[in-house]
């Protein structure tokens, strides 16, 4: 937002202030940031350091009591299982998600608008809904194990629901469309004669793929492996539902402090914050060694 | 937080359509029969408790409309209630969570005057501590937690809580997603009560959890009876109204049973916050609900215990007869009470020994 578009653009508008309309137009957007961004994080860091009220809220104070818990092995085994399943999710989102976009970012100019509704109507019902429609799927008598009963492959259900295999196949179905619409974004943009120069200089696909494809492509994967990552971490609706809650995420401790019958609001604010803190951290240093790339977005 | 500047243009239309709203206000009051009668019920209560055609029989016979809002735990009202962010008549809470409120000063003492009703009620929930002589709260639904075994897999008679946890279920087994009920449960088994709660009795329910909880293979407050039904769990510990639909659909293969150890018993109830703005039709929905005829709708579609006899007599022979909503014999049944800090230790305990289960 405060970053300049592109560097060209850079060079005569940095001189000279926004005007009054920019000024204007900038505004709901700051108002927003301030509001729904700055002002929560803000409270959140206020109301770690403050003490547990007995209805749940929070008496205003100084205390570290709830800090010095949350580097407690507990917790921090907890989120190391988040980093876990997000990590994970993020790869197979990737190794998914790359192959399609490159075939829709690659595809008839007419058809592509076709194909990219095809990834957005996911969106069209509501994440709950489809959620609970993957119980069904994988539900001991559901529709995927009658299926390979029916023929034959499998003598006995397999226990799908309520494993970590069903919390991973759901964050990934959630989260695919999020890593696609990204790298399409880099692809379209792929010039088509670098390929075929670099076809024609004698490189072949594997290596065409690797040193020019792959670099070039390389700002929408990273956007998307930050569109997946960071909210696959936070997520624990999934978990709830496909996982039976049996690992907790750390969306699910943080929820617990608050609707949970510890009523701990300052010790779910100090780790919210910490969790802030750990995203923040990640995103400044996943961003500066590639400042020039980025900007191609 | 700034507020960005209202332009004028905005204000003026603002200030014309508050001035026909302010016209048009005193003609519809005029029309009703008590000018002070209060037009709309903010009620706050349980997702999925109160029949839609309850609400709606109310709105036509008081002429009051009702807002319902809902939410999933006591904690989840609490957090809405205490940031004081939006105003309600009338709330849900749970006995152990009406104990706190009126220690903290939040409740409105009821005017029983406003609720003839209340004469429907078993004189036994008046004996309770967390409100003796119901001065503050009037119960709505009460039930227990208890055993749900699936005849057609679970061969052998099941009676308590450790004969739910064993190694032949493992990986059947369904619990409530909830701290505070599980360590409860394992200090049943060593012999001691909910009122005993301490940091002492919670740490030495450790090694009972690190036996239990790898066993289980669904957590799950909201809907413990899917799993169930789905056949991915043929063992749970779930609230009685959850049982007792499953008695209902099958009761050939469902079977309730209140552990040996002793029951939790849980009394969820209507109270006023101390700030409502309108309590009068707080007071004339209770009153409404405590009809015999509409108490019973209440208990058709939710079969919890109705702690209305009067509602009661009006149930069928089977819904009388469904042990999970009405059992029989003297179960030991016991009560909540408020934790207070302790509860943050219950947390604490469940979710390491639950982190340590699952890897």
């Amino acid at each position: 937002m405060d970053q300049p578009a592109s560097k060209s653009e850079a060079a005569d508008s940095s001189r000279r202030s926004p005007g009054l309309i920019g000024c204007l137009l900038l505004a709901p957007l700051l108002i927003w940031v301030v509001a729904f961004v700055v002002a929560p994080a803000l409270i959140m860091l206020v109301y770690s350091f403050g003490e547990r009220e007995v209805l749940g809220g929070v008496r205003l104070a100084f205390s570290l009591r709830s800090w010095s818990r949350v580097g407690d092995p507990i917790y921090l085994s907890i989120l190391w299982k988040s980093v876990e399943y997000a990590g994970l999710t993020t790869l197979i989102c990737v190794l998914v998600g790359y192959p399609v976009a490159f075939v829709v970012g690659r595809a008839d100019e007419r058809r592509r608008p076709m194909l990219l509704t095809l990834v957005m109507i996911p969106f069209w019902t509501s994440f709950l809904i489809r959620t609970y429609a993957w119980v069904t799927i994988l539900k001991s008598r559901g529709l995927l194990n009658s299926v390979l009963m029916q023929l034959d492959w499998i003598g006995e259900p397999i226990e799908m629901m309520y494993t970590p295999f069903a919390v991973i196949i759901g964050l990934v179905y959630t989260f695919l469309p999020f890593m696609i619409l990204p790298i399409y974004g880099s692809v379209e943009k792929l010039d088509p004669s670098l390929i075929e120069a670099a076809l024609d200089l004698g490189a072949g696909p594997w290596r065409t793929f690797r040193r020019v494809i792959l670099p070039l492509t390389m700002p929408g994967v990273s956007a998307g492996i930050l569109l997946c990552f960071v909210p696959a971490l936070g997520l624990y609706a999934v978990n709830d539902i496909l996982g039976g809650g049996r690992v907790d995420m750390i969306g699910n401790v943080i929820e617990n402090q608050f609707k949970g019958t510890a009523r701990n609001w300052p010790f779910g604010a100090a780790l919210g914050t910490a969790l802030l803190a750990a995203f923040a951290l990640a995103f400044w240093l996943t961003r500066r060694p590639d400042r020039e790339a980025r900007i191609g977005i | 937080m700034k507020k960005p500047q209202m332009r004028p243009v905005f204000s003026r239309v603002l200030f014309a359509t508050l001035c026909a709203l302010a016209l048009v206000q005193p003609v519809t009051a005029g029309a009703a029969d008590d000018a002070a009668a209060p037009k709309e019920l903010n009620l706050f209560a349980w997702s999925e408790y109160i029949p839609t055609s309850v609400i709606e029989g109310f709105e036509k016979e008081s002429g009051i409309k009702v807002n319902y809002e809902e939410y999933g735990s006591n904690e989840e009202m609490l957090i809405k209630l205490v940031s004081g962010a939006s105003k309600y008549d009338l709330i849900q809470p749970s006995e152990y969570t009406i104990e706190a409120l009126i220690k903290e000063n939040q409740l409105l003492p009821l005017d029983k005057s406003r609720l003839p009703n209340m004469k429907n009620l078993d004189g036994w929930y008046a004996k309770q501590a967390y409100d003796p002589g119901l001065k503050y709260s009037v119960p709505y639904m009460s039930g227990t937690v208890g055993i749900v075994v699936n005849k057609e897999k679970v061969k052998e008679p099941v009676t308590g809580y450790d004969e739910v946890f064993q190694e032949k279920y493992k990986g059947r087994i369904v619990v409530l997603d909830d701290a505070v009920e599980i360590v409860t449960w394992a200090m049943a088994t060593q012999g001691k009560g909910p009122a005993e709660v301490s940091s002492e009795t919670v740490a030495a329910t450790r090694p009972v959890l690190e036996r239990w909880l790898p066993m289980v293979k669904v957590y799950d407050s909201d809907s413990p009876k899917t799993a169930l039904l789905n056949g991915d769990v043929d063992i749970g510990i779930v609230w009685s109204g959850e049982g007792a639909i499953l008695v209902k659909e099958d009761s050939a293969k469902f079977q309730y049973i209140l552990p040996k150890e002793g029951a939790h018993m849980f009394i969820d109830s209507f109270a006023i916050p101390k700030n409502a703005p309108n309590p009068a039709a707080a007071l004339a929905f209770i009153n409404y609900i405590l009809q015999p005829a509409v108490s019973k709708e209440i208990s058709k579609e939710f079969p919890y215990t109705n702690p209305n006899l009067e509602a009661r007599k009006l149930l069928t022979e089977q819904e009388q007869g469904n042990e999970a909503s009405y059992p029989k014999g003297s179960p030991k049944l016991e009560i909540f009470r408020d934790m207070g800090p302790t509860a943050v230790e219950i947390d604490e305990l469940f979710t390491d020994v639950k982190a340590k289960s699952a890897s």
